[in-house]
């Protein structure tokens, strides 16, 4: 036991010259993904209340990106608006925000949140199975290990966005299933 | 391009080096950067793991579920079913010989441990000789497993009798997840060689088949004085899987595996066991609510296993033979799940089962008849009823028509209380059973016209269950997850063995025994950097059973436990430079208290250690190096303490995978 203990010292010691083998995680490059959407989409000007407002991506429910959006938005502007990531644990704490993704733990809300947000210029992100046929504007997929863009491009126009044909060439175009 | 974003890393991890503790604790940042330089078609072709896909929808599960995945399966070096099973810290394993096992959970993991239910990709592995698994007939390719899902507490409400003490649920990978080439072969002190080659296709866009073979061929143990404990094995698999999208909607799923197995036996002799499966399945979804499948399979199984003569104080009762057993099994289950307005999420399903078995008796061993058929008919609904948005109440029952006990009802009561999205606490209270099994019932040492010295019980009935659960779950932040199980559970009309008045032989299996247990199972996550992740696991286990007022029991309740009251786990996965990856897995198990007859024995408490090293030199090709039990030269990890006993010697292997 001892000997263990020891081996486990020495594996601390030696972290800093060590690397990761694995490829990324689904969720660092999700979150590069919503760092590019703050590129490749065009919000009106009505989106701003002042010139120098924060662009704000929000998550809402368990956020699975940790420090990595963090790190992806770290001192990045768009316009003059500095990236800012908040964190809403439930529905009602949402505030003004231009990104706001929705994490699957809060998919079961999804009608209510959608409804609320049906005035505000906000891009709809979600990782939740169907989510893009619900309404959501865009929905990551992870198929053969990639992650694939599903855009419900009425979706976003009907909120005044303009989505880059960058987007959307590579993606996967998706209308809302008239069954929800 | 996935090779940019490498080199990026490489360069990342230069300044990780420098910047010291404080870029350290930035982890991944190099990562991101470097993902930041790609164009929005280069970031789609990025190869990605998901890591935490199953630990996030986990949080909200009303049990004490577990998962291991096959980044888990992979990195631990497991050559098999059962060393995988060893990643899950709600299950008591352990190695009893070169190719058998007992596994349980919350207990009762005896030599014929019988409170566990096994399912393969929906099939259930189960011999109705002993309601228990061989798990030396259950394989796979270890890299097309999907997951492994481990619940322990009862699940009798959607699973049925014999989901007593938990549920193993092994999932294998979907057609297009394994496309292309795959092999590996290695060898060393134990297994001694091994060969794995799997191949995937595309019939059509929406068809998709694998194809695999699996060979091992593992060395015998050891006994206690060094001698060899002659239980060499081998064992040759193959399968196919193929998964079609009929439609937007319909997905239809047809898979099988053949076996053929020979193992050494202390005795001399040698046991062949074999089988062969088929399993379609057709499932329909109508919305994300709802869907509908339809499942069936014919599961054959063949043992031949020497029996030793019933030799008592010199004296030889029956002589040696062989015991042949031939099952066949046809199951057909269908199942149905929607909503009835927003509160109400229903699922229920139908099913049927006929199994024809017949057994080839030696003289010492018998099972009588000899020829057995049997029905099984069954029927479970759940309500999953919101309360609250955040508060869920799930009923559930299963009515089981067996033809040794008749009706059997196994109802279950669920609350989950979703406190953020980072905590769940969840509670249940359920009744399961073990129905009779052969053993139980039909058994007989030795055959008549021999004297009889044990036989089963004919009024032997259903083994139950309450069980009383309260668990908690919690995503303390990004990096850290928890969860902790408690459980009291009460049992009755355990199996005991009694005697027959006036003259005593033959003995005789009945329900003498009634008890309770408790414990808890507690498992930890700590993801400390990008490279870097530990799991702590640890498992108590209090068992009280005893002999019910006006019964007997031989062995005074001891016979059908055999359990640590303590265990405990420390795993470590780490990626290094150049490509490698080192994981440990530590090891401790409390003495086991095990017996022979009313006399009781122990299996010493002891640290184990397994560890792996892998070295990527390519994209297509792994190279990778596994000590298991490093700690000790041998040691038993099960039985009673005999000159006989195996023990598990230390042992290593390497291996070379191939994928294209």
């Amino acid at each position: 036991m001892r000997l263990v203990l020891v081996a486990a010292a020495g594996l601390v010691v030696c972290m800093h010259g060590l690397r990761a083998a694995d490829a990324p995680t689904e969720n660092q490059v999700q979150a590069v993904f919503l760092y590019n959407f703050s590129r490749f989409v065009e919000w009106p000007a009505q989106a701003f209340a002042q010139p120098n407002d924060p662009f704000v991506i929000g998550i809402l429910g368990s956020d699975p990106f940790g420090a990595r959006l963090d790190e992806a938005v770290r001192d990045e502007q768009i316009n003059g608006h500095p990236l800012k990531v908040r964190r809403f644990r439930s529905f009602a704490e949402i505030e003004n925000c231009q990104i706001l993704f929705v994490d699957r733990s809060e998919i079961a809300r999804l009608g209510q949140i959608l409804a609320a947000l049906d005035h505000r210029s906000t891009l709809t992100v979600s990782q939740a199975d169907g989510a893009a046929q619900r309404g959501v504007m865009i929905q990551f997929a992870t198929e053969n290990n990639r992650i694939r863009l599903r855009i419900n491009v009425e979706s976003a126009r009907a909120s005044g966005l303009t989505i880059s044909s960058k987007l959307l060439r590579p993606a996967e175009i998706v209308g809302t299933d008239a069954r929800e | 391009m996935t090779r940019t974003v490498i080199r990026g890393w490489f360069a990342g991890t230069f300044a990780l080096c420098l910047g010291g503790p404080l870029a350290a604790a930035n982890g991944g940042a190099a990562t991101i950067r470097e993902l930041k330089q790609l164009n929005v078609e280069d970031l789609m072709n990025v190869q990605v793991t998901s890591v935490a896909r199953h630990a996030e929808k986990l949080i909200e599960t009303a049990s004490a579920i577990q998962v291991i995945t096959q980044k888990d399966i992979r990195r631990s070096g497991a050559t098999s079913i059962p060393e995988a099973l060893r990643l899950a810290d709600n299950l008591q394993v352990a190695q009893k010989n070169s190719h058998d096992w007992a596994i349980s959970a919350r207990g009762f993991n005896t030599a014929l441990a019988n409170k566990l239910l096994v399912m393969i990709d929906g099939r259930t592995v189960y011999t109705p000789l002993f309601s228990g698994v061989f798990w030396d007939a259950q394989d796979y390719l270890m890299a097309d497993i999907d997951r492994i899902e481990v619940i322990s507490g009862p699940g009798g409400a959607l699973w049925g009798a014999n989901a007593v003490n938990g549920v193993i649920n092994i999932v294998t990978k979907k057609a297009k997840d394994t496309q292309g080439l795959y092999a590996q072969a290695g060898g060393g002190s134990r297994p001694e060689d091994f060969a794995d080659v799997r191949y995937g296709g595309a019939f059509d866009p929406n068809t998709q088949f694998r194809v695999y073979g699996k060979y091992f061929d593992r060395g015998s143990e050891v006994l206690a004085n060094g001698d060899s404990s002659s239980d060499a094995w081998r064992q040759s698999r193959a399968g196919f899987r193929a998964d079609s999208l009929l439609s937007q909607r319909d997905n239809l799923t047809l898979q099988g595996d053949f076996y053929d197995g020979r193992e050494n036996d202390q005795t001399g002799g040698t046991s062949h066991t074999s089988g062969e499966n088929i399993l379609g399945r057709w499932s329909r979804g109508i919305s994300e609510n709802s869907d509908l499948s339809l499942q069936s399979y014919i599961d054959q199984t063949h043992l031949s296993i020497p029996v030793a003569p019933l030799v008592i104080n010199g004296l030889q009762f029956a002589g040696a033979g062989t015991l042949h057993d031939d099952l066949m099994t046809f199951d057909v289950d269908f199942q149905h799940r929607f909503r009835i307005g927003a509160a109400h999420g229903i699922v229920w399903g139908l099913g049927f089962r006929y199994s024809h078995d017949v057994a080839g008796n030696a003289p010492a061993l018998a099972f009588l008849p000899a020829t057995l058929d049997r029905d099984l008919y069954s029927l479970f609904a759940q309500d999953e009823i919101a309360l609250q948005s955040n508060l869920s109440l799930t009923l559930g029952t299963k009515i089981e028509r067996n033809n040794y006990t008749g009706f059997e009802f196994e109802p279950d009561v669920r609350l989950s209380w979703i406190l953020s999205s980072q905590q769940a606490l969840w509670a249940a209270i359920s009744r399961a059973v073990r129905t009779p099994s052969r053993i139980d019932q039909d058994f007989s040492e030795a055959a008549p016209p021999h004297l009889v010295l044990l036989e089963g019980g004919s009024r032997f009935t259903s083994e139950s269950v309450v069980a009383y659960e309260l668990g908690y779950r919690a995503q303390i932040d990004s990096r850290i997850t928890a969860s902790v199980s408690s459980f009291f559970n009460h049992y009755n009309d355990i199996r005991s063995t009694a005697i027959t008045p006036a003259t005593m032989i033959p003995f005789f299996f009945a329900n003498g025994l009634e008890g309770d247990t408790y414990g808890l199972e507690f498992c930890g996550n700590y993801q400390v950097s990008e490279i870097w992740s530990l799991h702590a696991g640890y498992t108590l286990l209090k068992e009280h059973l005893h002999v019910k007022p006006g019964q007997m029991d031989l062995n005074a309740a001891r016979n059908e436990t055999a359990d640590p009251q303590h265990q405990f786990s420390l795993r470590s996965s780490l990626n290094l430079l150049m490509h490698m990856e080192l994981d440990s897995a530590l090891r401790w198990v409390d003495t086991l208290h095990t017996n022979r007859g009313a006399a009781p024995g122990s299996v010493p408490s002891y640290f184990e250690l397994d560890t792996r090293l892998a070295w990527h030199p390519s994209d297509r090709l792994e190279v990778s190096l596994v000590g298991q039990n490093l700690l000790h030269n041998r040691h038993p990890e099960f039985g009673f303490p005999d000159p006989a006993r195996p023990e598990i010697e230390r042992s290593a292997y390497g291996k070379l995978t191939w994928r294209y």
